[in-house]
């Protein structure tokens, strides 16, 4: 398969997810209603009681944010998509009539992966340019995040939600049902791992979680309890958890796609 | 300088090569066999009727030479290349529908489409617009398919086949969900695509009068055995005795003349006319023994109106060879 080939098929596979508009609604309130939210809220506040609630924009409230769609909303909005790349053609029953093509399965399931990420980035860059506008419009006379940070942010909001991404186009395509995919990595996402994180009894297995390892990479401080790291691990060691997370998932992914009855 | 790979592989099409060729084709559910040592020969540029009951294998069949599900025995090819080691080879000039046609129903039709040509190669685009065309879609192409009737999908899934520009069509009960008119545009189509085009339709069907009227030849599948094969018209009278409709001036003089004809197994008075049965005599045909009936009338003096040899149905074939089976199986479990 050539790049012109490739290039289609992951043009077609966008097509099916910008269409699909009920995974597409729910993936942009969870992207960007938190963000809206929050800000909506901290204005509110700040007007009611300026003396206790201060400005809603500035550095702090951007950092605040920035943990809200990097570690807790925007992976959800981002799970939605991948497990709709990873079931969509299986679900609508179409998938054998793109094996009937002649086109290997393993290249299949590939392109449903860069389209998944498209999709997925296209929506947290939204919710990121709506987090800088509330930090930049709402700031009055408090410090603002400077260049290198904002930069910084953007890239660990697209890495954590690319990661839960792609590891969800692998879990979909292994269970081949959507709302088994969707329930089970909602279930992992929110509330297991948190709470393996939080069992200090764990010790360094701790460290083999995806949002232990995605959170080493926070620009922001990301502290004890909630979604933050609760561990605390080498670069190089979390660079090889999420490797091994999405090597792993993407294999099954791909071996299940490749061997099941189409 | 090798051209760049843009596309599926080209099939080096071996035009001599029978269409699908399987031998000993077998494909187990565990202890079950859904299809038992199939030996199956189609024919280029024709349609094949696959005709056999709900549950006898059909789809099974299908899914096996498409490289849908692994058969367990045996083997097979399309178009002349192995499945499953030359799939791509194999399946870059056929089109199929396997049971109902599917599509993402929150795409149009034409979505649909480019989904699948996207697949198939750059080149397919261009099939997309003369394949709706063809199928009297390209009014209601920009509709989401799930506001689309089943026959419009099946229509919509035949276009899907033609993106391939295929030299084989594989049709899973093609018409279920068409009515009268578009079964009638069906058969058009098909008989077109073979007669003018060349291609070679393979059909499932459980629907005997469909295959009877759309194909040139046929197999007879049921609990995974192909029964008989060949020509509709041999499977259709295949071993039946001939038979004759004879009106003539006085039908009880002639019913004496034919009473006494050794070729002439038996003769007797229908709604029609008389109804003649022939002697069971290999070596001589049909239209041999109706000029040796004529013939004897003739010489008896009697005035013949109508002569007409009675059309064996292939209804009539299947129901007798699937009751044998089902006999023997009887037999069988008896003994």
């Amino acid at each position: 398969m050539n790049a012109t080939i490739a290039a289609q098929m992951t043009g077609a596979d966008i097509l099916k997810l910008r269409k699909k508009r009920g995974i597409l609604t729910w993936s942009l309130v969870l992207a960007l209603g938190p963000i809206l939210i929050y800000f909506v809220a901290a204005v509110i506040e700040h007007a009611t009681n300026p003396g206790k609630y201060g400005p809603a924009g500035g550095a702090q409230n951007f950092s605040d944010g920035l943990r809200v769609i990097a570690l807790f909303f925007g992976p959800l909005a981002a799970l939605l998509i991948g497990v709709e790349a990873g079931t969509g053609d299986a679900s609508a029953g179409v998938f054998r009539d793109l094996v009937v093509t002649g086109r290997s399965r393993l290249a299949l399931f590939a392109t449903r992966v860069p389209a998944a990420l498209a999709v997925t980035f296209l929506m947290m860059i939204g919710a990121y340019a709506l987090l800088l506008v509330g930090t930049f419009a709402f700031a009055a006379n408090l410090p603002t995040p400077g260049g290198s940070l904002i930069l910084n942010g953007l890239g660990f909001t697209l890495l954590a939600t690319g990661m839960l991404c792609t590891v969800a186009v692998g879990f979909a395509s292994l269970t081949t049902s959507k709302p088994a995919a969707i329930i089970a990595l909602i279930a992992w996402q929110i509330v297991a791992s948190p709470l393996l994180a939080s069992i200090k009894g764990l010790g360094s297995t701790r460290e083999g979680l995806l949002s232990q390892a995605t959170a080493h990479f926070s620009p922001v401080h990301v502290g004890e309890g909630g979604h933050g790291a609760t561990v605390t691990l080498s670069s190089g060691t979390a660079v090889v958890v999420l490797l091994a997370w999405v090597v792993v998932f993407l294999a099954l992914g791909a071996w299940r796609t490749r061997t099941m009855d189409a | 300088m090798s051209p760049p790979d843009n596309s599926l592989p080209t099939p080096n099409v071996d035009a001599t090569a029978t269409a699908i060729q399987t031998t000993g084709l077998t494909k187990r559910f565990g202890e079950r066999a859904a299809i038992d040592s199939v030996d199956l020969q189609v024919p280029r540029a024709s349609a094949f009727g696959f005709l056999g009951p709900n549950g006898a294998g059909k789809t099974t069949m299908i899914r096996m030479l498409l490289g849908l599900t692994h058969s367990s025995a045996g083997s097979m090819s399309v178009l002349g290349h192995p499945v499953p080691s030359e799939r791509a080879l194999a399946l870059a000039r056929v089109g199929a529908i396997v049971e109902e046609p599917r599509f993402h129903p929150q795409l149009t039709g034409r979505e649909n489409l480019r989904i699948i040509a996207a697949a198939r190669g750059p080149e397919t685009h261009d099939r997309i617009a003369p394949a709706l065309r063809r199928v009297g879609l390209s009014e209601r192409a920009d509709e989401k398919v799930k506001k689309y009737s089943l026959g419009m999908r099946q229509r919509l899934g035949v276009a899907r086949c033609l993106l391939a520009d295929p030299l084989l069509l594989i049709l899973d009960e093609p018409t279920n969900g068409l009515d009268p008119g578009g079964i009638q545009e069906f058969r058009e189509m098909i008989r077109d695509m073979v007669e003018q085009e060349g291609r070679t339709i393979f059909i499932s069907s459980h629907l005997l009068d469909e295959v009877e009227k759309i194909c040139d030849h046929a197999a007879i599948v049921d609990r995974g055995k192909i029964l008989m094969q060949g020509a509709i018209s041999e499977l259709a009278e295949g071993g039946a005795r001939h038979e004759l409709i004879v009106s003539v001036d006085d039908p009880v003089r002639a019913l004496e003349v034919l009473e006494i004809s050794a070729q002439v197994a038996q003769a007797q008075r229908s709604d029609e006319g008389l109804r003649v049965t022939f002697s069971d005599l290999a070596d001589i045909s049909a239209a041999e023994q109706a000029a040796s009936v004529n013939a004897a009338l003739v010489a008896a003096g009697l005035a013949v109106s109508r002569l007409e040899p009675v059309r064996q149905s292939l209804e009539k074939r299947f129901l007798e060879v699937t009751s044998r089976l089902s006999d023997s199986t009887i037999e069988e479990v008896t003994a």
